[in-house]
């Protein structure tokens, strides 16, 4: 008798022990939020993918957050691939993009709409020997394609046109992301198309140019430079592009000093479209959740103060009336 | 009970089933040699050839091996035969401290010290010019990340070994070396193999750590100083992609079944070897 009770003790445990989790996690997942009237929202957003929305996401997160304190907003990054995948999979409401949906995405059911936009900067170490030249001539875009896409330059000697033996070590991303689909666009190709040591994430591919003085790769602008100080970080240099091809950079070609001189360049159109590009919110249809259509409408008009603050460049009147369109 | 056990003893299958089924749209317009052995990866354009992935993780993983065996072999004879008893005791955590690091701390510690490491250091040994993130630097991370497993089956062998050959040896007049190395390195050889079997089984997919420092370049790998893509880093880092591209989720499926077949391989002979062993040793 007294085994018997033992045990059944032991199973009514157990099984309260797993409902409590069970029905834990039907909480976490509810994402259908009440709308008492409007402005008491409630539930969980989750949101992943490209590591250029991810500063920016965090950002509106948090004052959204501080409007509806009933709200929760998860984001993590990981690529913009992997910001569509999950989207696509149903496993998050929302996905950080940074380029353009192509066919095959939208043939699964991939819905977009505009949020920001940022662009990809070509990128060296601040100690690279050739640091003054380089500032001096920029690169243009035809050098860009030989040495990412036909991997055609060996030395940093070759690249400024002299003679020598100076390493010159290329960086891509391995991850599938935005930067580099917009990059290699921007070259002609794609991302599989850019040649070079596969380094994982924007925060890698920034790290790896920070330790290796005859680096070059290519970031996203808020991972060059310092969102406060609006400068750039500490070892990190952008490689200016020569637009006018004239062998050297102008005086409207050289807007890289301050993060605000780089974003005012986006804004007005002077640095070439793509690499600099339209950043997404991605989901598989039309959100329904409730929480999400606020959250996106928030972004679209309030949300837009935070933009300049945050290092990225907002959209236009226009077209963010058309962004607005998508989610009625 | 029964049904945990059935549980547990089906899973691999499902896994394995699930995974065929998910890559068999891959075989509608590819043969799985052309799959295997064909080097040309551009998949917009429709060609998946695993050969690069495959070769690379074959440098690798091999690399590693070869690093971490004799280590792992020579402690696990310091230890069973020389040392006095609480070394072993005192090991015993040492390794599963190793063993319990997670695999993105091994891959963070390969950034910091071994790339740099061998690219400024090793590198200008061999008058090779490398950026350090190459099939050298993953095998180095990854040799350190197997020796846990290794080092712990190369002890148990050892013990295993009935003490009555050791002291048939040395009354016969041999020292300890060539005991060591005729009577019981002889008798401990399928230990020793199947312990290296699981040792590459479980260098076969590690991912984290190898994907950070082995240099993610789609180029057949020649040498130790080039960077090469191994089959877990294809998975983890083009996950992204898996619905933006025609027939990748079946390519990216395709890789995981290859790595799921070849890590079963290497772990079944490996413990049919020791089970094998264990018994001509009781």
């Amino acid at each position: 008798m007294k085994q018997k009770n033992k045990n059944i003790y032991r199973i009514v445990i157990v099984i309260t022990i797993l409902v409590t989790i069970f029905s834990g996690c039907r909480q976490t997942d509810n994402t259908s939020g009440d709308n008492k009237g409007e402005t008491i929202l409630h539930g969980t957003i989750s949101i992943s993918g490209a590591f250029a929305l991810y500063p920016l996401t965090v950002r509106w997160a948090e004052e959204f957050q501080k409007l509806h304190s009933e709200v929760r907003i998860d984001i993590s990054a990981g690529g913009a691939g992997k910001g569509m995948a999950d989207a696509l999979s149903g496993m998050v409401d929302l996905g950080m993009f940074s380029r353009e949906v192509s066919r095959e995405e939208y043939h699964r059911g991939a819905w977009c709409i505009a949020v920001a936009k940022d662009a990809v900067l070509p990128t060296i170490n601040s100690d690279n020997p050739f640091i003054i030249m380089i500032k001096k001539s920029g690169i243009s875009r035809n050098q860009l394609v030989s040495v990412f896409i036909e991997n055609n330059v060996d030395t940093w000697e070759e690249c400024m046109g002299k003679a020598g033996n100076t390493p010159f070590h290329i960086y891509t991303r391995s991850d599938a992301c935005g930067a580099a689909e917009m990059f290699g666009k921007y070259l002609g190709g794609n991302q599989e198309k850019l040649s070079g040591t596969g380094v994982y994430g924007d925060p890698g591919m920034a790290d790896a140019i920070k330790k290796d003085v005859y680096g070059i790769g290519y970031n996203n602008v808020i991972y060059v430079y310092d969102m406060k100080s609006r400068r750039k970080y500490d070892c990190m240099e952008v490689f200016p592009i020569d637009l006018n091809d004239n062998g050297m950079i102008d005086d409207d070609e050289d807007f890289y000093l301050t993060l605000d001189d780089v974003m005012n360049a986006i804004k007005e159109n002077k640095y070439p479209s793509p690499p600099a590009r339209d950043l997404y919110f991605v989901s598989k249809g039309k959100p329904g959740n409730k929480v999400v259509i606020a959250f996106l409408k928030w972004i679209l008009t309030d949300g837009q103060n935070y933009v300049g603050e945050a290092g990225y460049v907002q959209l236009t009147g226009s077209k963010i009336d058309t962004e607005l369109q998508k989610l009625e | 009970m029964v049904f945990c056990l059935a549980l547990v003893v089906v899973l691999p299958f499902i896994i394995g089933v699930g995974l065929y089924i998910k890559s068999t749209l891959l075989f509608e317009s590819c043969s799985v040699p052309e799959l295997l052995f064909s080097g040309k990866w551009m998949p917009r354009e429709g060609n998946f050839g695993f050969l690069t992935f495959i070769v690379s993780s074959l440098w690798v993983t091999v690399l590693a091996v070869l690093i971490s065996a004799p280590v792992c072999l020579l402690t696990a004879i310091f230890l069973t035969q020389y040392a006095k008893r609480y070394y072993l005791t005192v090991m015993h955590p040492v390794v599963d401290i190793l063993a319990g690091i997670p695999s993105v701390i091994y891959g963070v510690w390969g950034i910091l010290v071994i790339v740099p490491f061998i690219s400024n250091d090793v590198a200008p040994l061999f008058g090779v010019q490398t950026s350090g993130y190459n099939i050298l630097s993953g095998a180095v991370v990854l040799s350190v990340m197997i020796i846990p497993f290794i080092l712990n089956i190369l002890i148990e062998v050892f013990r295993s070994i009935p003490i009555e050959l050791t002291e048939a040896s040395l009354a016969l007049g041999a020292s300890k070396w060539v005991t060591i190395k005729r009577v019981l390195v002889k008798k401990a050889i399928p230990g020793i193999l199947s312990a290296t079997g699981l040792g590459v089984s479980r260098a076969f997919g590690e991912t984290i750590a190898v994907l950070m420092v082995v240099g993610n370049v789609v180029n057949i790998p020649k040498g130790i100083f080039d960077a090469g893509y191994p089959l877990p880093a294809l998975i983890a880092n083009n996950y992204g992609e898996l619905l933006s591209i025609p027939k990748y989720d079946a390519a990216l499926m395709f890789a995981a079944l290859i790595l799921f077949a070849v890590v079963l391989i290497f772990n079944l002979l490996s413990r049919i070897t020791i089970a094998r062993f264990e018994k001509s040793t009781l």
